[in-house]
């Protein structure tokens, strides 16, 4: 087995491991991205869906980065992923000087943001597709047929995860799916915007805040973000906790979504206030975790007039 | 407006909303997006909204039976339309005569059964934590619903959304503005922007983005450059009674 063939091989085993009962959809995509650069030997990735109207909508990628922001954006005009969605076949742009006359507003877009090669592979569900997962790279070419084949099957297993936490396969369900999906990212930039303007952050470094406290209660990026955004969480939310490395245990998520499983009802994002309340009381934490918050500081000592104050 | 894409469907639904305010003789409402996604679903509609706190309350329907079922589900505090408020989510109810429906919703289904209706389907009236209210379906006959038909009213939903944001505003944006704008709503930067905007005023993410709409307009601006404006803090927002 080669190493490349290891690490799919455990990317696959740990995205599978994640796909078990109520995960956190955002979450699994931000993942499968990043493990998609890795594998791939890219430099970024974006996972477009494209909503009721046929728009593509970013809603996940390998890193908050305004450039990929903007180039999946241009892209409900123009580009491959436009293209992949449209046809269902992955599409290679190993140059995007060659690429001018197709997509003039995204190639200049894919020079200034330094990258040279593009491609787009598209998500299906057997005739239908429901988006396309977008590779950048810094080096010019093509990917190799292994990285081709290996990248699809990454784009489907984004595509089962989507589609994964409700089993049904009817038509209706994946738009269901879709709209959750979409719908989460939607609350989760309004939420970077309310932490952005509250902890005087860049947007691009409010995504981590989020993603931490979520990590950390073990409770779901669009329940934090809505919890956010009515101003529910404003104690709980701290700079510093972006900056902390945290290891994430498999039997602390596993606990939680046993209990999830019990009290959430079918079709209902969970009450964000009430879950949050819930699961930060009802779990305990392991290893002095939240004495290790307390000291960290709330959102009113580290984020005065002078702005943030990074502990990390 | 470049680099926005626009689609036959969703063109579709403004201009069946525009045309209907056209044939009344009357400036585009949110109860033509309500009555128009009625036709095109070919069954009654209602709307419920909240204007921020409190439950939300039937604010219009296109036909009496709607009407009824809408404020029942009220009342009674069960139903669709009440689960697809409190969860953010799409509630479809494609048979009433089913068992398990009975079961969930014990009070309501017996009566809007005896009313002649079979299925309820209901879409919040949202983008993200903006939110508004909840669009409610109401059918005479139960039909497995196809995806199409359900895309075909979450564009509706999102058109009631932007006319009843722009209402509260007090704007009356024009037909072509209409046709033209939902389309530039769906990047990042508004989003964003309008949580931005929520701690600047002291407002919720409904009001922030009212407010963000009401400021393209007054600029003729498109909403997503306002938008781009306020992330990149070129531009704030500044509550009235400190100006």
């Amino acid at each position: 087995m080669s190493s490349r063939d290891r690490r799919a091989w455990e990317t696959f085993v740990r995205l599978a491991d994640t796909l078990v009962a109520d995960f956190d959809i955002i979450d699994f995509l931000d993942t499968l991205a990043q493990a998609s650069v890795e594998l791939l030997g890219v430099d970024a990735a974006a996972i477009l869906l494209a909503d009721c109207a046929g728009t593509l909508n970013l809603v996940a990628a390998s890193a908050q980065q305004p450039r990929i922001a903007e180039l999946s954006q241009l892209q409900q005009a123009e580009g491959p992923c436009l293209d992949a969605f449209h046809t269902g076949s992955a599409v290679q742009c190993p140059d995007p000087l060659t690429a001018r006359d197709r997509w003039p507003a995204f190639a200049s877009a894919v020079l200034d943001a330094g990258f040279t090669g593009v491609y787009a592979l598209p998500m299906r569900l057997r005739d239908q597709v429901i988006g396309a997962m977008n590779l950048f790279s810094a080096k010019p070419g093509e990917l190799d047929a292994e990285a081709a084949e290996l990248g699809q099957a990454l784009a489907d297993v984004a595509t089962i995860g989507i589609l994964h936490e409700r089993a049904f396969r009817r038509h209706e369900v994946v738009i269901e799916q879709l709209q959750h999906a979409l719908s989460s990212r939607i609350v989760i930039e309004q939420a970077k915007g309310v932490l952005a303007e509250r902890l005087h952050l860049p947007i691009e470094d409010a995504f981590a805040v989020l993603r931490d406290y979520a990590r950390d209660h073990n409770l779901k990026l669009a329940a934090v973000a809505d919890a956010v955004t009515r101003g529910a969480l404003d104690d709980g939310l701290s700079v510093g906790s972006a900056h902390r490395e945290r290891p994430r245990s498999r039997e602390r998520r596993g606990l939680v979504v046993i209990r999830r499983c019990g009290v959430r009802p079918e079709y209902r994002v969970p009450d964000l206030a009430d879950e949050t309340v819930k699961l930060v009381d009802g779990v305990p934490e392991p290893g002095g975790r939240r004495s290790a918050g307390k000291a960290r500081g709330r959102l009113q000592d580290q984020a005065g007039p002078e702005g943030p104050v990074n502990d990390g | 407006m470049g680099g926005t894409a626009v689609t036959l469907t969703s063109i579709g639904v403004w201009l069946s909303i525009v045309g209907l305010a056209a044939s009344e003789k009357a400036a585009v409402a949110v109860r033509h997006a309500v009555a128009a996604c009625a036709q095109a679903a070919g069954a009654g509609a209602a709307l419920s909204m909240s204007c921020g706190c409190g439950a939300p309350e039937p604010v219009f329907a296109t036909d009496t039976l709607s009407d009824g079922l809408e404020e029942l589900q009220a009342t009674l505090g069960q139903g669709p339309s009440v689960e697809a408020l409190a969860g953010n989510a799409p509630v479809l109810a494609e048979d009433l005569a089913d068992a398990r429906i009975l079961a969930r919703w014990p009070d309501l289904v017996p009566v809007a059964l005896a009313r002649g209706v079979a299925a309820i389907v209901a879409i919040p009236v949202s983008s993200g934590a903006a939110r508004v209210g909840v669009l409610s379906l109401y059918r005479d006959h139960a039909e497995r619903l196809s995806g199409d038909d359900l895309c075909l009213w979450l564009l509706y939903a999102d058109a009631v959304l932007m006319l009843a944001l722009d209402a509260r505003g007090g704007l009356a944006p024009g037909a072509v503005e209409l046709v033209g704008k939902g389309f530039t709503d769906r990047r990042a930067e508004v989003h964003q922007a309008s949580g931005m905007i929520s701690v600047q005023l002291g407002v919720s993410v409904t009001d922030a983005l009212v407010a963000l709409r009401a400021r393209a307009f007054a600029e003729e601006r498109p909403i997503s450059a306002v938008a781009a404006d306020v992330v990149a803090r070129r531009l704030s927002f500044v509550p009235l009674e400190t100006t």
